[in-house]
């Protein structure tokens, strides 16, 4: 029945008493100031919520040591702490995310229910859910080794290589348009404007495709109808 | 003999895990970790969530994997009478089900979300051009989880749509190589038990397999970057 | 650095950096090689080719001209036909799950009812006398051949034999095993 050591009044209640809070020196990097005892986790070792940070630290653990960050450098009413400050829209997040699936698993049955068995008599029109539909309108647009395989593999390498790309290509454009840096795609009217009319054309093909059968467009090879 | 407190049973715990590992140091560097406030913004959550949903794919894919039967012999097949099996007469079923359907469109959602924010803030600049490789390569897993996921329910537009997918897997050039691919991702001459079998296996065993170490990589190279700088 | 014009030199690091190289490579071609084979699919036990008698809703002599009779393969056991020619998404060796008879004027001709474009069953359009494909839009004349695209050539022919009676046709076919 110690309780020898326990602060048991104050804003620092359920911790340690001071002389345990070790200064941690991380190796490497300059390390941050630690918060005034008073601002400190108000979770130590003798707190009943302590095994469950064990549990959440096995996270970071997993992660390794985390390096020099731009946080670091930062003046301190430019940044907070990680927990609680940051960490606690994650659990309402979860909450939130479980409740909506719940309600769609509940109320939107209409995308779950299955059709007749699969079977490979069937005549039907096959139609793919909707993060392929635009793809699927998409290779009605024209030869369709070129449609399906050549050009969609050329955005896959387009999109993995694209920080390569942007770094590459960047900043001699930026010389050749006069400006003194080549800016990130949201303060750019290039890669920004790129990346919206990419998403526009997605979201065109989605729709024609959504239209429905009945729903054709005149194009070089014809006229072409939606899903 | 006194009854030593809960807490002092804790503390004792504790710190004999801190003298195999350094369990408090690991959760004070964690926890004390300083954040920029411009993080704060709705529009860097997006990670976060598609990370919760991810989990809970995990958690009720699992769950729906114990009722369901991989077996695509017969009209109807056992796969379809299993889905059929979970959605009305298993308890809370349809709530598993539905979830995980749901959860699905969700983090395909979440991802593209993910995704353009970082793009619009350049956040996949030096030095973190490896990790945008890494996110990406996971949007195409989780597009690989969707389309090895549709066809498990072995109703007819899985059937369907299942089809024309490989038979785009197979147009690429030369006919033999095209004929090889196909033949290989269908297990047989046309989509039957044995694609069934191939795609329940990638999506249940290879494909989270690769996503989670894939995280993890993701994950690391966060904690070792921080936070990109905003726009 | 050594200059790179220079000879190189085979030291022992670099021979044993070679050696190690060639170990490993053919140590993943030792490994990969036997799970490609593995995974190559083996026919299932009861596979079996040859010819399908399939029963026509009308017997072929009774057929008018332009007339088109569509047909299953059989489900009981498990059934498949197999294209005689192709082009396109069909090839010769491919599997259809039905087909069509048609008569052209004196001709009959028998379809895989697959598109030459990905493969989607096409449909009789009676009115129109063509086969229409509901995915991509293709349609195709009576004779098979192309009417409008994406497809690019005409539908794939079933190899056939009058049956036993005038209702019944046997076509080259596979018994799939599962």
């Amino acid at each position: 029945m110690s309780e020898k050591g326990i602060s048991k009044e104050g804003p620092g209640a359920a911790i340690a008493e001071p002389k345990e809070v070790q200064i941690i020196e991380l190796d490497g990097h300059g390390g941050h100031t630690l918060e005034p005892e008073w601002k400190r986790l108000p979770i130590g070792p003798d707190h009943i919520l302590y095994p469950l940070l064990v549990g959440i630290a096995l996270f970071p653990i997993l992660m390794g040591d985390s390096g020099h960050h731009l946080a670091d450098d930062m003046p301190d009413d430019e940044t907070h702490p990680f927990f609680p400050d940051h960490f606690w829209p994650y659990p309402v997040i979860i909450i939130v995310m479980m409740i909506t699936l719940g309600l769609l698993a509940a109320f939107v049955q209409k995308n779950l229910q299955l059709e007749a068995p699969a079977d490979p008599r069937a005549v039907t029109i096959p139609r793919p859910d909707w993060y392929f539909l635009f793809l699927f309108q998409f290779i009605k647009l024209g030869p369709e080794l070129l449609m399906a395989v050549v050009i969609p593999t050329v955005i896959i390498i387009v999109f993995l290589l694209w920080p390569f790309i942007d770094a590459i290509a960047g900043p001699p454009t930026a010389r050749r348009l006069g400006w003194k840096r080549w800016p990130v795609p949201g303060r750019n009217i290039y890669s920004g404007a790129g990346f919206v009319i990419f998403l526009a054309i997605i979201a065109l093909l989605e729709a024609w495709a959504l239209a429905g059968p009945g729903f054709c467009l005149p194009w070089f090879t014809g006229q072409v109808c939606g899903a | 003999m006194a009854i030593p407190h809960p807490r002092d049973v804790q503390l004792a715990v504790v710190n004999w895990l801190d003298e195999r590992y350094p369990f408090t140091k690991a959760i004070d560097e964690a926890m004390y970790q300083r954040v920029p406030n411009f993080a704060n913004a709705f529009y860097y959550c997006f990670g976060g969530m598609v990370f919760v949903i991810i989990v809970l794919q995990l958690l009720t894919g699992i769950l729906l994997a114990i009722y369901y039967v991989p077996d695509a012999r017969g009209t109807p097949a056992a796969a379809y009478t299993s889905v059929l099996f979970i959605q009305s007469n298993v308890y809370l079923g349809w709530l598993i089900r539905g979830v995980h359907f749901w959860g699905a469109n969700i983090l395909i959602l979440m991802v593209l979300l993910h995704m353009a924010r970082v793009y619009w803030t350049g956040s996949y600049r030096a030095p973190r051009e490896l990790n945008w490789m890494v996110g990406a390569t996971m949007l195409l897993l989780i597009l690989a989880f969707a389309l090895t996921g549709y066809l498990l329910p072995w109703d007819t537009k899985a059937y369907f749509a299942s089809e024309v997918t490989i038979k785009i897997m197979g147009l690429p050039p030369p006919p033999q190589l095209g004929a090889f691919i196909k033949t290989l991702v269908q297990g047989g001459p046309v989509v039957g038990p044995p694609t069934l079998q191939i795609f329940f296996t990638t999506h249940v065993f290879l494909l989270p397999a690769l996503i989670v170490l894939l995280m993890y990589v993701h994950f690391r190279l966060i904690r070792a970057h921080g936070i990109a700088e905003p726009l | 650095m050594a200059d790179a014009a220079a000879p190189r030199k085979v030291t022992r690091r670099n021979f044993l950096g070679w050696w190690m190289g060639i170990i490993l490579g053919a140590l993943t071609v030792a490994g990969a090689a036997p799970i490609v084979v593995y995974l190559w699919p083996a026919p299932p036990k009861g596979q079996k080719k040859g010819p399908v008698n399939v029963t026509l809703d009308k017997p072929i002599n009774q057929m008018n001209d332009g007339d088109a009779i569509k047909f299953d393969a059989p489900s009981t056991p498990n059934t498949a036909f197999i294209m005689a020619d192709g082009g396109g998404d069909n090839a010769q060796g491919e599997l259809a799950f039905g087909g069509f008879v048609v008569k052209n004027g004196s001709k009959v001709d028998v379809f895989a009812i697959n598109c030459s474009h990905l493969g989607c069953s096409v449909a009789l359009n009676a009115a129109a006398k063509t086969f229409d494909c509901p995915c991509h839009g293709s349609r195709f004349h009576l004779d098979g051949s192309v009417l409008q695209g994406p497809a690019p050539v005409p539908l794939s022919h079933l190899t056939w034999k009058e049956g036993s009676d005038p209702a019944t046709i046997q076509i080259d076919g596979i018994v799939l095993g599962f």
